[in-house]
C-alpha cells in the first residue's frame, strides 16, 4: 500500500473517530431521555405494589412520576455550607468566571480555525492559501495551551461547588446526572478530537486529507458547541427551572430539564459573545506582537493577523445586541419581575455600565477600521466624513448610556422637579435606547463597507447607481430607525414593543444588503494601490487591546447581572440559597470584583502567550522563512 | 447630474417602500398594528 494510500485511510480511519467520539455520548444516553426515568421507577413501584407519586412540572405543567428526591432546604452551617474565613461565593465567583474566560476563549478559537483554514482551502490564490492556513494554524497553537488551563479551571470549580456549597451542587448533580456523564464523555471527544487536529496538521496540509482535517475541525467545533449548550443547561435551570415539581423533584423527563424557557436564548448569546469574545483576545495578542516586533515583516503579520480577528470578532459582535435583547425578552416572559429586576431595579444601573461598555466596543471597532484605512492608498477620499460618523456614534453613545433615574439628594430631586430629567428623562427609555444602539451598529456597517472599498474603485457599468443607491440605502436606514425610536413614544407599551423588530431588521438589512452589493460593485474592481499591511499606527493596535479588554470586562458584568437575578435563590423558586451571602453587593464590590477578574485573566493568558512564543523560538529559521506576512499583499477578504 | 437626481430618486422610492414593507410586516407578524397611531 502507497504511502499516500495509508495516510488518507489513516485520515478516515480518524476522521470517523472522531464521529464515532461524537456520537457516543449521545447513544449512551438515547435510552434515558427516549423512555425518560420514570417507566424503571414506575416498574419499581408497582412491583412493590406501592403508589406511584406525581407531580407537575412547574414550567411545562405536564405531570410526571416523582424519581428525584426534593431540593434540600439548606440551613446556614458547615453542613450545607463549609467555608473558609472568606466569602464562599466570592471564591466561587473568581473561580467560574476565570473557567468561563479560558472556556469561551478556547470554544471560539477552533470556530475561527476552521473559518480560516476554510478560506485558505478555497481561495485560489497560493501565498495567501499558505497565509491563511499558517494563521489558522496559529490560532490554534494558542488555544492548545489555554484548553489544558481551562481543564484545570474547570477541576477547580468543581472542588469548590464541592467544598463550600455541597449541599446544592449534591442537588444539582441529581438532576443533572446522565447530562453531567455525557458532559464528560463529551470532554473526552473534544480533547481527543483537538489533539488529533493539531498534531495532524503538517501530515494532512494537501488535497484530499486537507478536506478531512477540516471535516475534523467542523466535528470539533460540533462536540466543543453542544459541550457549551449542556454547561448552559445548568445555569438555565437554576434561572428558569423545568423538568421538576414544586419541590424541586425531578419528574423523569431529562430533555423538559435540559430544554428551560431561557436556554435557547443563553445557547445563542454566548455562542456569539464567545466568539467576538475570542476574537477581541486574539486581536489583543497580535496587537501586542505588533508593537513588540523588531521587523516589517513580523508587523505585517502581525496587523494582518489583528484585522482578521477583529473583523471576525466584530462580525459576531454586530448581531448581539440583538441575541442579547431576544434573551431579556425571554426572562420577561418567563417572569416578569426578573425583567424589571435586571433592567428597571436592582441592578439597572450595572445595564448602565453595560451599555457604556457596548458603546466603548463600537467606539473601538470603529476607531480601529477608521486608522486601518491610513494604510490603504485611496482611502483618503472617506477621512473628511468621518467626522458625521463620529457625530451619530456619540448621539447614539449618549442616548445609549442616559439613566432612566437617577441617584439623588434631595435638594437635587427638588431641583430638577422629578426623579427624570425634563429632557434627558426622555432618552432613559428602551425606544430611544434602542434606536441609539442601532445607529451605533449601522454606522460601524458603513465604517466596515468604507474600509472595504477603501482602495477600489468600482468597474462595473452601474457604479454610479449603485454608489447611490447605497447611500440612500444607509440614509433611509438611519431615518427608519430613528422615526421608529420617535414613533415609540406615542403608541402603547404593548404596541410600541414590537418596533424593536423593525428596527433591528433594518440594521440588518444594511449589513446583509449593502455587504453584498458592495462585494457585487468591487469585483473586478480598479485598485488605487495595495494594502500595505504594517504601515498602520499604533493607536489602532491599543484600540484592539481596548476591544479585547472592555468585552472581557463587559463579560464578567453580564455573568454578575445574569447570575444575580435570582436574588436569593440558588435554583429560582425552588432551592433557596440560605447562606450569609444571599444578597446582592453593591455596584462598587461587584465592579472591583469583575476588575480583578479581569487582570488576573489577562496576567494568565499573558503567561500562556508567552509558553506559546517558547514552542515559536524552536522553529528553525529555514522553515520561518514561509511564514506569511513577509509580503505585504491584499487579503482577498478586501 | 440630471442622472444623478433621477439615480437618487429611484433609490428613495425603492428604499422607501422597502423600509415601509419591513415596518409594516414585522408587525404584523407579531399581530401588531403598525398603522396605530394613524389609525385612531
Amino acid at each position: 500500500m502507497g504511502l499516500v494510500t495509508r495516510k488518507k485511510l489513516f485520515s478516515i480511519m480518524a476522521l470517523c473517530a472522531m464521529v464515532g467520539l461524537l456520537l457516543l455520548p449521545i447513544v449512551m444516553s438515547l435510552p434515558s431521555p427516549a423512555a425518560g426515568e420514570e417507566a424503571p421507577a414506575a416498574d419499581a413501584a408497582k412491583k412493590d405494589g406501592d403508589k406511584v407519586e406525581k407531580g407537575r412540572d412547574v414550567y411545562y405543567k405536564t405531570e410526571g412520576i416523582v424519581v428525584g428526591a426534593p431540593a434540600p432546604k439548606t440551613t446556614d452551617g458547615p453542613k450545607d455550607y463549609p467555608r473558609y474565613n472568606f466569602e464562599s461565593r466570592v471564591l466561587l465567583w473568581f473561580a467560574n468566571q476565570q473557567h468561563l474566560y479560558y472556556g469561551s476563549f478556547v470554544l471560539a478559537v477552533p470556530i475561527f480555525c476552521m473559518v480560516i483554514e476554510f478560506m485558505g482551502v478555497v481561495t485560489k490564490d497560493k501565498a495567501l492559501a499558505k497565509r491563511y492556513d499558517q494563521l489558522a494554524y496559529d490560532f490554534i497553537k494558542i488555544s492548545l495551551t489555554a484548553y489544558s488551563l481551562t481543564a484545570i479551571l474547570g477541576g477547580i470549580l468543581i472542588f469548590t461547588f464541592l467544598t463550600l456549597y455541597p449541599a446544592f451542587f449534591g442537588y444539582l448533580s441529581s438532576i443533572f446526572r446522565p447530562v453531567m456523564h455525557i458532559y464528560a464523555l463529551m470532554f473526552v471527544a473534544e480533547s481527543g478530537t483537538l489533539y488529533i487536529y493539531y498534531y495532524g496538521w503538517d501530515k494532512m496540509k494537501e488535497g484530499f486529507l486537507k478536506w478531512i482535517h477540516l471535516s475534523m475541525s467542523v466535528i470539533l467545533n460540533v462536540i466543543g458547541t453542544l459541550l457549551m449548550f449542556l454547561a448552559n443547561s445548568w445555569i438555565g435551570f437554576m434561572m428558569s427551572p423545568a423538568g421538576v415539581d414544586e419541590q424541586g423533584r425531578f419528574l423523569g423527563n431529562i430533555w423538559h430539564v435540559l430544554h428551560t424557557a431561557l436556554w435557547n436564548p443563553l445557547n445563542v448569546h454566548r455562542i456569539l459573545g464567545n466568539m467576538a469574545f475570542g476574537g477581541g483576545v486574539v486581536a489583543a495578542y497580535a496587537a501586542y506582537k505588533f508593537l513588540a516586533a523588531k521587523t516589517d515583516e513580523d508587523r505585517a503579520h502581525y496587523d494582518w493577523m489583528g484585522y482578521i480577528a477583529m473583523a471576525l470578532g466584530v462580525a459576531f459582535l454586530i448581531p448581539l445586541p440583538f441575541a442579547g435583547y431576544w434573551l431579556m425578552r425571554e426572562v420577561y416572559a418567563y417572569r416578569q419581575q426578573m425583567g424589571i429586576t435586571l433592567m428597571g431595579g436592582l441592578l439597572a444601573w450595572l445595564f448602565i455600565i453595560q451599555a457604556t461598555m457596548i458603546g466603548i466596543l463600537f467606539l473601538s471597532t470603529n476607531y480601529y477600521l477608521w486608522q486601518a484605512m491610513g494604510r490603504m492608498r485611496g482611502a483618503e477620499k472617506y477621512q473628511r466624513y468621518i467626522k458625521y460618523l463620529v457625530f451619530l456614534l456619540a448621539c447614539g453613545f449618549l442616548v445609549f448610556i442616559t439613566p432612566h433615574t437617577m441617584v439623588m439628594t434631595p435638594a437635587e430631586l427638588k431641583a430638577m422637579g422629578g426623579q427624570q430629567h425634563p429632557v434627558l428623562g426622555n432618552y432613559g427609555v428602551m425606544s430611544a435606547k434602542n434606536g441609539g444602539i442601532n445607529v451605533i451598529i449601522t454606522t460601524t456597517v458603513l465604517s466596515f463597507v468604507w474600509y472595504m472599498r477603501g482602495n477600489k474603485v468600482s468597474t462595473v457599468s452601474w457604479a454610479k447607481f449603485g454608489n447611490i443607491f447605497m447611500g440612500v440605502f444607509f440614509a433611509c436606514a438611519y431615518v427608519n430607525i430613528i422615526w421608529l425610536a420617535i414613533y415609540g413614544y406615542y403608541i402603547p407599551a404593548n404596541v410600541r414593543v414590537g418596533l424593536s423588530v423593525p428596527q433591528v431588521a433594518t440594521t440588518l438589512s444594511c449589513l446583509f444588503f449593502m455587504f453584498a452589493l458592495n462585494s457585487v460593485m468591487m469585483k473586478g474592481a480598479k485598485q488605487m494601490g495595495p494594502i500595505e499591511w504594517g504601515k498602520i499606527s499604533a493607536r489602532s493596535q491599543y484600540a484592539l487591546i481596548m476591544l479585547a479588554t472592555a468585552f472581557t470586562w463587559m463579560m464578567g458584568l453580564m455573568g454578575y447581572i445574569r447570575s444575580s437575578v435570582r436574588l436569593f435563590w440558588h435554583v429560582n423558586e425552588i432551592m433557596r440559597d440560605n447562606s450569609p451571602w444571599a444578597y446582592t453587593h453593591t455596584v462598587g464590590f461587584a465592579a472591583n470584583m469583575i476588575s480583578f477578574n479581569v487582570l488576573f485573566f489577562w496576567i494568565s493568558i499573558l503567561f500562556v502567550f508567552w509558553l506559546g512564543s517558547l514552542t515559536a523560538k524552536k522553529v528553525p529559521v529555514e522553515a520561518k522563512a514561509g511564514v506569511p506576512g513577509s509580503a505585504p499583499q491584499p487579503a482577498g477578504s478586501h | 447630474m440630471g442622472q444623478s437626481i433621477v439615480y437618487g430618486i429611484i433609490s428613495l422610492i425603492i428604499c422607501v417602500a422597502y423600509f415601509t414593507l419591513v415596518d409594516h410586516f414585522l408587525m404584523d407578524m407579531q399581530g401588531l398594528d403598525y398603522w396605530y397611531l394613524f389609525r385612531k
